[in-house]
C-alpha cells in the first residue's frame, strides 16, 4: 500500500502537478488496449531522467512496484499495473531532442508520440519504418519497450534494427547510457538490445537514439480480391519468392469489407473472402516497374486487382485495414486478438487449420495481419459474459497459437507477451531461455519492482 | 447498488460505452488531451470512468463532475473512433445523472433554474453587469454569451466584448417583410440566442436585412428564450432544460424553417429530441422543431440558392482577406461545411484563404472555458497560431460563442485581425 509519505516523497521529486492519486484518476490509468485492468495508487510523471531514478531510488528502497506507461495502447496488457502501486508515465517527456539528417538518426524523450515523431521526420524527408497501428497514440518509449513491427517491417525491419542508443534508468536509481550514435558499434555486449522489448521489466528508457532512413519519394498501393482463403495466401508466397519485395502485404478477411464499401465494387466484394493490401515504395521508376511486376503476380488468381490512381485513394483503403481491430471490437463484448507468426510459405494452412478449430468450438473468427512478413492476427468474438462461450473462445485460440508453434511459427509477432500470453509462454520458449531470462532479470530488478506480473506466470515461491 | 434506477440518462446511452475498445486514437485529436497529456481528460478515460460509476466502483464526487466538465463536446473524438463511440452523449448524460442526485450549486442553480428560462428579466440582469463591466475587466468591441460566464470570467482578465447598448429585440420589430418591390417568396423564424440578441445586435440586423432584401419574411417570435445549451449540455439539467425547449417549440409553432445565426444554438435544439424527449409526444414535437432548422449559410446555398450576386460585401472589407472559423458545433455536429466556404469563395472582393486546420476546436465550450480558462486559452493559443499563420485581416466564423474566444485569443496576443460573424460581411 502507498502512504501519504510515500505520496509526499513523489511529490518532491516530480513537483505536485506531476502526481495523480484520486480515484477517478487511477481508473483512468487502470487499462490499456485489452480486456486487463488493476488499478494503481499513484500516477507520476517524471520529466526528466534525474525524476526517474529518484522515482525508481524511493520505490526500490520502499519495495514499490511501477509499471511504465506511455501511451497505454499495447495489446498484451503491458501497461496493466497488476500489482497496483505506482505508474510512471512518460506522456510529459515529449521532446524531440535532435534530428541530424546529417547523420541519419534522431534522439527522443519516450513520451514523443510516434506518429508526431512521423510528421517531423517527413518535413527533413526522413523516415522511421516501424508502423504498429497503434501510431496516432503509442508513445516511442512503449515502441522500443515492446519492440513494435507493423505493416512496414516485411521491408524494413522491425524497431530492434532501428535503435542506435539508449538511457536507461535501472531500478536502483542508476542512470546507463548504451549504444551511441552510429550505425556500427561493437563495442560489448548489445545491451541496449537487452532493454529493447523488455516491456519495462528492465528498466525505464528515459533517451533513445533512432537510425533513420531517407523517405521514399514514391509508393503504390495495389488491391486484390480473393475468393479464397488458399489462393490468397499462394499469391503472398509468389509474391515473396519474386523479384520484388513490398513495403508492405496486408491481408483482411470479409469481416472487415464493410470498411471498402464503395471504394470496390460490391459485387466483387459480396463473393469474395481476402483482400489483400499492397504497397510498393522508393524511386517513380522502380515503383512502375515493380508495381506491374506485383499486378502480374495477382492477376492470376485474383477476382479483382486495381492500382489506388492517387494518394487519396490509398489512404482510403488503408484507413480500412487500421480500422480493423476496433471494427470487429466494436462488435461483440469482448474480442481475443492473437499474434502468431507463421513462416510464410504456411500462411494457408495456418488459416484454414484455425478456421477448423473455429468451427469446432462455434465460435466466429476473423483474420487480418502483416502477412507477408507472415504475421497474423486472428480475433476471436465473444462475450466474457457468458462464462460457457467465451471459455470456447479461449480453447480455440489455445489451439490456433499450438496450430501456429507447430508450423513452426512464434507466439507472439509484435505485441509482446504482457499479461495476455504468458500462459502460453512455456510452450513456446525453451525452458533454459526462460531460466536465462529470469537470471537476469533478478540480476538488474533483485526486489523485483519493475512492471513485475509480466512475461512469465509468477511460480508460487516468487 | 442498484444503478439501472441510480443513472437512468447514462444507461440510455450504456451501448456507447461499450463501443470503446481503449485503442487510444482519441488521444491524437481530443484538444484537452492534447494539452493535458492526462487520460482522464481523453474519451476513453471518461468512457472508462463512466463505466466505472455504473459498475460501482466510482461514485458521483465532486472530482467526477470535474473530470466530466472537462470536455468541450467538440466531437472530434466521435469523427475519428474507429468504432464511432458517442462520447458527447455519455458525457452529457452522466452530467445529467450528477444533476438528479446532487442538484446544482449556486450560482449555477440561479442563473441556469430561475434567470435563463426568463428572457427579459435575464435581459435586466445583462444590463445591470453590463454597467460594472468596465470596472471589472479588459474591455474589446462585442458582447457576451451568457450571464453565468459573464459573471465567472469577471477578474480573469477575459477581454470580453461589450455590452451592446440596445438588445436586438428592441432594434427589429417581430414581423420583417421584404421591402418594395421585392416578391416574398418564404417566411421564416429567426432564432437570435441570446448572443446575437444581447452582444451583437448589428448581426442579427444584417441577417433580417439579407434576408428580406432576397425576399424572405422574416419573424422574429418575442416567445423564445435560450436555446438551453448551458443548461442541459453545459450543466446537465434536463428538467430546465425542457421547460426552455418548450417554450421554443411553441414560440416557433407556426413558421416552416427556424434561422439561426449560431451553430451551437442550432444544434443543441436539433439535440432535445435525443436529450429531454421524455413522452413520445415530446419525441414528436422536438422531431419536428429540429427538422426546421437551418443555419443561416445552409439556408441561403441550400434553400434559396442565391446567386453569387447577391453577395455583397460591405465596402469596409473590400480587398480585405479573410479566413474562416468551422466552428465544432456546425461541421461535426450540424454538417455544414461546404456552405459557408462556398460563399467566401464566390466572394470577388475578398480574398479567401484557408486556415490550416480550421475545424479544430476553439476551445470556448460555454461553461467549459469558465470552469477551466487557462486550459481554454490553450486551446485558444492553437486557433490563434492557425489565424496567424494565414496573415489574413479577418476571421470570419457562425457561432458568436466561437466569435468571443476568437477575440479573447486575439486581443491577449496582440495580433491585428478583425473577428466577425460570416453574416457581418455583407451589406
Amino acid at each position: 500500500m502507498i502512504t501519504k509519505k510515500d505520496v509526499d516523497q513523489l511529490r518532491n521529486i516530480t513537483g505536485k502537478e506531476n502526481v495523480l492519486t484520486t480515484v477517478e484518476e487511477m481508473v483512468a490509468y487502470s487499462y490499456d488496449a485489452t480486456n486487463w485492468s488493476h488499478m494503481p495508487e499513484a500516477v507520476v510523471f517524471p520529466t526528466d531522467a534525474e525524476q526517474i531514478s529518484g522515482i525508481l531510488r524511493y520505490a526500490n528502497d520502499n519495495e514499490i512496484p511501477v509499471t511504465p506507461r506511455g501511451g497505454g495502447t499495447n495489446v498484451s496488457g503491458g501497461s496493466i499495473p497488476i500489482k497496483g502501486g505506482i505508474v510512471l508515465c512518460t506522456t510529459r517527456m515529449n521532446k524531440i531532442v535532435d534530428i541530424n539528417k546529417n547523420n541519419l538518426n534522431a534522439m527522443v524523450e519516450p513520451g514523443v508520440v510516434l506518429q508526431d515523431f512521423q510528421a517531423a521526420l517527413a518535413k527533413e524527408g526522413l523516415f522511421f519504418p516501424p508502423d504498429p497501428q497503434s501510431f496516432a497514440g503509442c508513445t516511442m518509449g512503449g515502441v522500443v519497450a515492446e519492440n513494435s513491427g507493423g505493416p512496414s517491417c516485411l521491408k524494413y525491419g522491425v524497431t530492434k534494427q532501428y535503435v542506435l542508443g539508449l538511457e536507461v534508468v535501472l531500478a536502483d536509481g542508476r542512470i546507463v547510457k548504451l549504444g551511441g550514435l552510429t550505425p556500427k558499434n561493437r563495442t560489448g555486449y548489445e545491451l541496449m538490445m537487452l532493454f529493447t522489448g523488455s516491456e519495462g521489466t528492465l528498466g525505464i528508457i528515459s533517451k533513445i537514439t533512432l537510425r533513420l532512413l531517407p523517405k521514399t519519394t514514391a509508393n503504390k498501393t495495389i488491391v486484390a480480391v480473393f475468393g479464397d482463403v488458399a489462393e490468397a495466401g499462394e499469391t503472398v508466397s509468389a509474391i515473396i519468392a519474386g523479384s520484388v519485395l513490398p513495403s508492405k502485404v496486408e491481408f483482411v478477411d470479409n469481416w472487415t469489407f464493410d470498411k471498402f464499401r464503395g471504394l470496390l465494387p460490391d459485387k466483387i466484394l459480396d463473393n469474395s473472402q481476402v483482400i489483400l493490401l499492397i504497397q510498393v515504395d522508393g524511386l517513380p521508376e522502380t515503383v512502375a516497374a515493380e508495381t506491374e511486376e506485383i499486378l502480374e503476380v495477382c492477376k492470376s488468381s485474383a477476382r479483382d486487382v486495381r492500382v489506388a490512381e492517387d494518394p487519396a485513394e490509398a489512404e482510403k483503403y488503408w484507413q480500412a485495414r487500421t480500422a480493423h481491430f476496433s471494427d470487429i471490437s466494436s462488435r461483440t463484448h469482448t474480442i481475443v486478438n492473437e499474434d502468431v507468426s507463421v513462416p510464410r510459405d504456411r500462411i494457408a494452412d495456418f488459416i484454414r487449420i484455425s478456421q477448423e478449430s473455429a468451427k469446432k468450438y462455434d465460435v466466429p473468427i476473423s483474420f487480418a495481419g502483416h502477412v507477408g512478413d507472415g504475421n497474423f492476427h486472428p480475433v476471436v468474438l465473444s462475450d466474457n459474459r457468458d462464462k460457457e462461450h467465451f471459455e470456447r473462445a479461449l480453447k480455440c485460440v489455445d489451439e490456433i497459437i499450438e496450430t501456429a508453434i507447430s508450423l513452426g511459427g512464434v507466439l507472439s509477432g509484435e505485441h509482446g507477451i504482457g499479461l495476455e500470453k504468458q500462459r502460453f509462454l512455456k510452450k513456446a520458449m525453451d525452458p533454459v531461455a526462460i531460466d536465462i531470462m529470469k537470471q537476469i532479470k533478478g540480476l538488474l530488478d533483485p526486489k523485483h519492482i519493475l512492471n513485475p506480473g509480466k512475461i512469465w506466470e509468477e511460480s508460487p515461491n516468487e | 447498488m442498484n444503478s439501472s434506477v441510480k443513472f437512468e440518462q447514462i444507461n440510455r446511452f450504456e451501448d456507447d460505452l461499450d463501443k470503446c475498445t481503449k485503442c487510444g486514437f482519441c488521444m491524437s485529436y481530443c484538444p484537452v488531451y492534447q494539452e493535458e497529456k492526462v487520460e482522464s481528460s481523453v474519451a476513453r478515460g471518461k468512457l472508462m470512468m463512466v463505466r466505472a460509476l455504473l459498475d460501482g466502483k466510482l461514485t458521483l464526487t465532486d472530482e467526477m463532475a470535474e473530470q466530466l466538465n472537462k470536455c468541450t463536446l467538440c466531437m472530434t473524438c466521435v469523427q475519428n473512433c474507429p468504432a464511432s463511440t458517442q462520447l458527447p452523449a455519455v458525457v452529457t448524460a452522466a452530467r445529467a445523472d450528477k444533476v438528479k442526485h446532487k442538484g446544482l450549486r449556486f450560482p449555477y442553480n440561479f442563473i441556469y433554474r430561475w434567470l435563463l428560462p426568463r428572457r427579459r428579466l435575464f435581459g435586466y440582469a445583462v444590463r445591470i453587469v453590463s454597467w460594472f463591466q468596465g470596472i471589472f475587466m479588459p474591455k474589446t468591441q462585442g458582447t457576451i454569451r451568457h450571464l453565468s460566464m459573464f459573471l465567472s470570467a469577471l477578474g480573469k482578465g477575459r477581454h470580453i466584448p461589450q455590452i451592446a447598448p440596445k438588445f436586438l429585440r428592441q432594434l427589429i420589430p417581430e414581423v420583417n417583410k421584404p421591402p418594395e418591390g421585392v416578391k416574398t417568396t418564404c417566411t421564416v423564424g429567426y432564432f437570435t440566442g441570446c448572443m446575437t440578441d444581447f452582444v451583437f445586435p448589428e448581426t442579427g440586423k444584417k441577417i433580417v436585412n439579407f434576408l428580406t432584401k432576397n425576399g424572405v419574411e422574416v419573424i422574429v417570435p418575442r416567445g423564445q428564450g435560450c436555446c438551453g445549451a448551458p443548461v442541459f449540455l453545459g450543466a446537465g439539467d434536463f428538467d430546465t432544460g425542457r421547460k426552455m425547449a418548450d417554450s421554443n417549440v411553441r414560440a416557433f409553432r407556426d413558421v416552416d424553417y427556424i434561422i439561426t445565426d449560431c451553430a451551437t444554438c442550432a444544434s443543441a435544439m436539433k439535440d432535445y429530441v435525443k436529450y429531454l424527449a421524455d413522452t413520445p409526444e415530446k419525441i414528436r414535437e422536438y422531431t419536428e422543431y429540429s427538422e426546421k432548422i437551418k443555419d443561416i449559410t445552409e439556408f441561403l446555398v441550400d434553400n434559396l440558392n442565391l446567386p453569387p450576386s447577391a453577395y455583397k460585401v460591405a465596402e469596409e472589407f473590400n480587398g480585405k482577406k479573410v479566413t474562416w472559423h468551422e466552428p465544432c458545433h456546425l461541421g461535426r455536429y450540424l454538417g455544414v461545411k461546404e456552405q459557408p466556404r462556398k460563399i467566401l469563395k464566390s466572394l470577388p472582393d475578398i480574398e479567401y484563404i484557408e486556415m490550416p486546420d480550421a475545424d479544430r476546436c476553439c476551445g470556448m465550450a460555454g461553461t467549459f472555458s469558465v470552469n477551466f480558462y487557462d486550459l481554454s486559452q490553450k486551446i485558444a493559443d492553437k486557433k490563434t497560431d492557425s489565424i496567424d499563420s494565414t496573415r489574413a485581416d479577418i476571421v470570419v466564423t457562425d457561432c458568436p460563442g466561437c466569435q468571443i474566444q476568437l477575440i479573447d485569443g486575439i486581443t491577449r496576443k496582440q495580433m491585428p485581425q478583425k473577428v466577425l460573424h460570416i453574416m457581418d460581411l455583407f451589406e
